[in-house]
């Protein structure tokens, strides 16, 4: 086997890594499950541009949604999926990798 | 700017200020983010728990004591099943309403392992051991003392989440 476990780059993931989709995830790792409009109001982004990176990370595979009534609305919800968590933590160590710590 | 992949297909690293920048920016979310995680339950749901805290010694104190204590058996195991139901039932409404309220899920890890785990472990072997050891030792001070830790304990929790909740907002 050739794997290198010092390999900075490791589990660095070029989706995650874009600074919004990386607030999302760190975002829905902490809150568990998160409302559309939280994520909106807590990383101060327009429906439009939550929606772009969300959907990415859906179509990815790393968030998953479901629709539940909030304030006599039905919203959306967001999680991470195991998946998604795997590569948020993974992206998070090849940071500090690459920090040095 | 968002960082896509290079053309080669292997991701482009970051330099270290960079890594170091994206770091701080999910810790900067992480934490305003678990101020609204640890967002108090209301003062009404907190004073019901604990009341059923504090109550609940007593109560098993009389289910398990030798012969009638106050009340005869069936009526503190009939006290007994009505509150544990009328607890769970408002411990429900609380929690669907505090999830509508912050809009993230309810959960429980938002204190630190070293408050929760004794917590989790010494709670219950409080409210237990001490109608057990009423049982025993026919000293009714014993679940007048668990009453009072459950009801400190309580209270301890709250203001502890109270805190959080001001200190990471």
């Amino acid at each position: 086997m050739t794997t290198q476990h010092t390999d900075p780059m490791a589990g660095f993931d070029n989706l995650v890594h874009a600074p919004n989709r990386l607030r999302i995830c760190a975002l829905l790792d902490t809150a568990g499950e998160a409302e559309f409009g939280v994520l909106q109001e807590q990383l101060g982004l327009s429906a439009s541009v939550l929606s772009k990176h969300a959907g990415a990370l859906i179509d990815a595979g790393y968030v998953e949604q479901r629709k539940a009534v909030r304030d006599t609305r039905q919203r959306v919800w967001l999680r991470l999926t195991a998946r998604g968590k795997e590569a948020y933590h993974g992206h998070l160590a090849a940071l500090r990798a690459i920090v040095g710590e | 700017m968002e960082t896509e992949a290079s053309f080669s297909g292997r991701p482009v690293a970051p330099t270290p200020d960079q890594a170091r920048a994206a770091l701080a920016d999910a810790d900067r979310v992480r934490a305003s983010t678990a101020a609204l995680s640890a967002t108090p339950w209301p003062i009404w749901f907190a004073t019901v728990l604990t009341a059923y805290l504090a109550a609940f010694p007593f109560v098993y104190g009389g289910v398990v004591a030798e012969g009638s204590w106050l009340l005869p058996r069936w009526a503190w195991v009939t006290a007994l099943l009505v509150t544990t139901a009328a607890f769970w039932a408002l411990f429900s409404v609380a929690a669907h309403s505090w999830k509508q309220r912050t809009g993230v899920a309810l959960r429980f890890d938002v204190l630190p392992r070293r408050a929760t785990v004794p917590l989790m472990a010494g709670l219950p072997a409080v409210l237990v051991g001490s109608a057990l050891a009423f049982r025993a030792t026919g000293q009714a001070w014993l679940l007048v003392a668990a009453s009072a830790v459950a009801a400190a304990v309580s209270v301890g929790f709250h203001l502890a989440f109270v805190r959080l909740h001001r200190k990471t907002s």
